[in-house]
């Protein structure tokens, strides 16, 4: 079952820094895509690869996101002919009495160099569809349920969706396969995610992201929000009750 | 097979016997959703067994009943609202049957539950809470919850949940989920059964107003909590997409973060882009944006209150679950007044419980010694926040003073024998005990608070009258009656007020008539029923839309029709809005509603009821042109008032002399059953 995988995933205590400190912290006003250079990790990543890379990956931005949950809807709309938060391919958690920038956390596919949910899945079903860009996807006729894909996904949580009525596994297509879409979905197309939210927190890059941790997917969007006020003092005592 | 937008069934739960239920929604279709069906559902489990004289909200038989609308979850803008309905403690002199209604996500969270809405009967006998997760409902201890705030209630639900970040998915029943559990509880106010008590959820989505967090509490009902890993069926997918974006670039003004540029990280209830609230400016995540975003904002004599200390004060009310309108201190907004005005230089736009406590301490009614003592609130340190902290705190338990305060502006008022005295002058509430808020010089507003049971809290027509700098009056008058989709007359939007012009055409007339039923029957049926947003709908002029023509009356069936189906017009929408105003008529009756009742506070028949509004501008028909005319000195006028009234039964199909609706008027809306029980009372109407 998805509580039971042992995998383990990408550590995250030794991280010193994140792309989106370097953009902020730097003062730059360089927009998140045009740092999409290959850094040695992705550089690394792809060329221990046996698979074709994806020639798109969706990254997001969890500043900027006002977790109103609309790419989940549409993801499951578009996909599913119906709206349903544990269907979405895409996950947007948010816990509503933390303190920003915490309050919230979104899990997308990563549509891995090295996908292991294609490696292992005894079916065949999981498998990488050249005629879409080498999107990672799932043949849900093939698919047997045998949830190894989830199982296999190398993070937490496992970025394969369970759907426990039709019991068999989804994932993220970037919308190539999407029934009940009125665009033309997939790489080349349009996702429901993209163009449904309402602040543009989500988008389509072409390079591989850096792959250590969420510094590749996690970018700055939006500009560099301006600094919160300070805090003033409390009112003075009235001149006259 | 339930209509898609419809889960299907309505839980049913008997916090006496512990037994749980369902109702089957498709019965109720027919009321919309939402607050119609609430009343629907109300007339059958409570009025129609004639056990009860619907007269205590406290009762253990008032049904507190959380809706959904045929949107909730779909992924549609303003759509994410949960209606809240029942016998309100906070209404005044009879608890009416009455309606609040929230943001957030726990409407979309109870439909993929599968669940249309949750109705709670009885009293448990010891504190719980409803605990959701998609067909399997379970009622759990509370005791350990009770005395905690709303925020530190739901800390504890998540903690008791498998709900983490960081972890796996979890499992909930037979399915998945990332979600955290939605909750909408109550705080010590509500434990406290006081009368202005709210329902919190998340940080700060209430339902303030009605005073429900009081009803759960006389229930011993702590919080309802739900997790849905199911779907909610669409019936034309592409369509609705389609929908959402002609809607996003038709109107473009209602796309997008608001305040892009600013600095501030918008936050939005499920599925819309209006962001109301803010990630990452609010003091405590998501506590508010609104009207409770000013619940202590001190104004002038007072040196302004700054805004950080505004954001944690309404921190306060939202931990306490306090209806911050109605406990407000005097709100960011005051309104000189006539040099002659009674003992008040301005006055508030909210003559709220803070504030009218304040004017009884300065005119020596109420303080250390007196017969009404403040105890215990340091009534010299008014203008700090910790006077706010205490003042929140004496309510919520109904310590000294609180006790009285406890019980609302308009209780607290009676209490102290300034009844009706001060309704002439500094006590600007509704007929039914509610703030003012900005029912004058815009008096469907304020024929809409006296013939339903609260302020009626509709925006959307009050914020769009005034002048225009792109269009003539005539041009704005026609544009809007254009939008109204249902035979509207630019005459209804005359505020004509003086001599023979006011009952030819304007505030008295049967234009008004006309238009006030339009607007009740749309707030019903859109607003309350879809659970349509006040901050969206309706819409009937736009700065951006094409003629500057508003999104009503083409967004409403568009959307409604992608996700049901079905094939209803605009006006069948108002049809199903009649009939549950109607619905809603009939259960006021019960309760003693009659005419002779409803009657406006002294106020408003008096020079100074429009001094609190900003719009001041509205259209006047002068006999032969349009102009836009400043109506501060508007007031109302009883003979017209009473002329009018006669107008608006009559088009409503409700007895004139009474009030009652008749037998015709309910058959017609396959309302017979309704007509029989209003028959063996002897209150149906004539005619």
């Amino acid at each position: 079952m998805p509580g039971d995988k042992k995998t383990e995933i990408p550590k995250t205590k030794n991280r010193k820094y994140s792309r989106r400190d370097f953009v902020v912290g730097s003062g730059s006003v360089l927009a998140g895509g045009a740092l999409a250079a290959y850094t040695p990790a992705t550089a690394a990543a792809a060329e221990k690869s046996s698979y074709p890379l994806s020639s798109a990956y969706l990254v997001y931005d969890s500043r900027r996101c006002t977790g109103c949950l609309n790419c989940m809807l549409a993801c499951s709309l578009v996909h599913d002919g119906a709206t349903s938060t544990s269907l979405s391919r895409i996950q947007v958690s948010r816990a509503i009495l933390t303190k920003y920038p915490h309050d919230m956390q979104i899990h997308v596919c990563r549509q891995c160099p090295e996908p292991m949910c294609v490696k292992n899945c005894p079916a065949g079903a999981c498998y990488i569809n050249a005629a879409n860009a080498n999107v990672r996807m799932i043949d849900a006729q093939k698919c047997i349920g045998c949830q190894t894909c989830l199982q296999s996904c190398p993070f937490i949580p496992h970025r394969t969706i369970w759907d426990h009525i039709a019991n068999k596994a989804s994932k993220c297509d970037l919308c190539a396969d999407t029934p009940h879409f009125d665009k033309k979905g997939g790489p080349a197309g349009a996702q429901a995610c993209v163009v449904t939210c309402p602040v543009g927190a989500l988008k389509l890059v072409t390079e591989l992201p850096d792959q250590r941790d969420n510094i590749g997917y996690d970018i700055n969007i939006a500009p560099p929000a301006k600094a919160k006020p300070k805090a003033q003092p409390p009112a003075a005592a009235p001149a006259k009750g | 097979m339930a209509t898609p937008g419809f889960a299907g069934k309505i839980l049913l739960v008997n916090l006496t016997t512990k037994q749980i239920s369902s109702l089957d929604s498709a019965k109720y279709e027919a009321y919309g959703g939402g607050h119609g069906t609430a009343a629907a559902v109300f007339w059958d489990l409570c009025v129609a067994p004639g056990d009860w004289d619907l007269q205590d909200a406290f009762d253990p038989k008032n049904a507190v009943m959380l809706m959904t609308g045929p949107l909730s979850g779909t992924g549609l803008p303003f759509a994410a609202r949960t209606s809240v309905s029942g016998l309100s403690p906070q209404c005044w002199p009879v608890n009416w049957f009455c309606h609040s209604n929230f943001g957030g996500c726990f409407a979309g969270m109870l439909k993929m539950a599968g669940w249309d809405g949750v109705v709670v009967i009885g009293k448990a006998e010891s504190p719980v809470y409803i605990n959701i997760v998609d067909d399997k409902v379970t009622l759990e201890d509370a005791k350990s919850l009770w005395g905690l705030t709303t925020w530190e209630t739901q800390e504890r639900i998540w903690q008791r949940s498998p709900a983490r970040y960081g972890t796996e998915w979890q499992k909930f029943g037979d399915g998945y989920s990332l979600q955290w559990p939605a909750i909408v509880t109550i705080g010590p106010a509500g434990e406290n059964m006081v009368r202005v008590a709210s329902l919190v959820h998340g940080g700060g989505s209430g339902a303030g107003q009605g005073g429900f967090g009081g009803v759960f509490g006389s229930k011993n009902l702590k919080a309802i909590v739900v997790i849905g890993t199911g779907s909610i069926k669409v019936a034309d997918p592409k369509e609705l997409r389609i929908a959402r974006e002609w809607w996003h670039t038709t109107w473009p003004r209602f796309t997008g973060l608001m305040r892009a540029e600013t600095g501030v990280v918008g936050a939005n209830c499920m599925a819309c882009s209006r962001s109301c609230r803010n990630r990452n400016q609010i003091y405590g995540a998501d506590s508010d944006n609104c009207a409770e975003a000013t619940w202590y904002a001190l104004a002038p004599p007072y040196q302004r209150t700054p805004t950080e200390v505004q954001w944690k004060s309404t921190d306060v009310a939202q931990k306490y679950g306090l209806n911050a309108m109605e406990t407000c201190f005097m709100g960011p907004m005051s309104f000189k007044v006539t040099p002659d005005f009674p003992v008040q230089p301005e006055l508030p736009a909210y003559t709220a419980l803070g504030w009218y406590l304040k004017k009884m301490y300065d005119l020596g009614v109420v303080g250390p010694g007196k017969k009404v003592d403040t105890y215990p609130l340091p009534m010299d340190h008014y203008d700090r926040v910790e006077f706010a902290e205490v003042y929140a705190m004496a309510i919520s338990k109904r310590i000294g003073i609180g006790n009285l305060l406890a019980e609302g502006t308009v209780r607290f008022a009676e209490k102290l024998g300034r009844l009706p005295g001060d309704f002439d002058t500094i006590l600007r509430l509704t007929a039914w005990g509610y703030q003012d808020h900005w029912s004058m010089p815009g008096v469907e507003w304020a024929y809409g608070n006296l013939l339903d049971s609260r302020d009626i809290n509709n925006h959307d027509v009050y914020r769009l009258l005034g002048p225009k700098k792109e269009v003539t009056c005539e041009e704005f008058v026609n544009i809007i009656a254009s939008r109204t989709g249902a035979g509207g007359n630019p005459l209804w939007f005359d505020y004509s007020w003086k001599d023979e012009q006011a009952y030819k055409t304007g505030i008295y007339s049967e234009h008004k008539a006309r238009f006030v039923a339009w607007r009740q029957h749309y707030a019903t049926y859109y607003k309350e029923s879809v659970l349509f947003c006040d901050w969206g709908f309706s819409n009937l002029y736009n700065d951006a839309g094409p003629g500057r023509k508003g999104y009503t009356p083409e967004a409403e069936p568009r959307f409604l029709k992608a996700v049901t189906g079905r094939n209803h017009s605009f006006a069948d929408g108002m049809e199903i809005g009649r009939r549950a105003w109607s619905m809603k008529r009939a259960i006021f009756v019960m309760q003693g509603r009659h005419r002779d009742q409803e009657k406006f506070n002294g106020y408003i028949y008096r020079p100074g009821a429009s001094f609190c509004a900003y719009a001041n501008e509205k259209p006047i028909f002068n006999r032969s042109k349009w102009e836009w005319m400043n109506c501060r000195d508007l007031y109302l006028d009883d003979k017209g008032v009473e002329q009018w009234k006669t107008t608006y039964y009559k088009l409503e199909g409700w007895d004139p002399a009474t009030g009652y609706p008749t037998r015709k008027t309910l058959e017609n809306l396959g309302m017979k059953h309704v007509a029989a029980v209003l028959q063996s009372k002897n209150r149906l109407g004539s005619g």
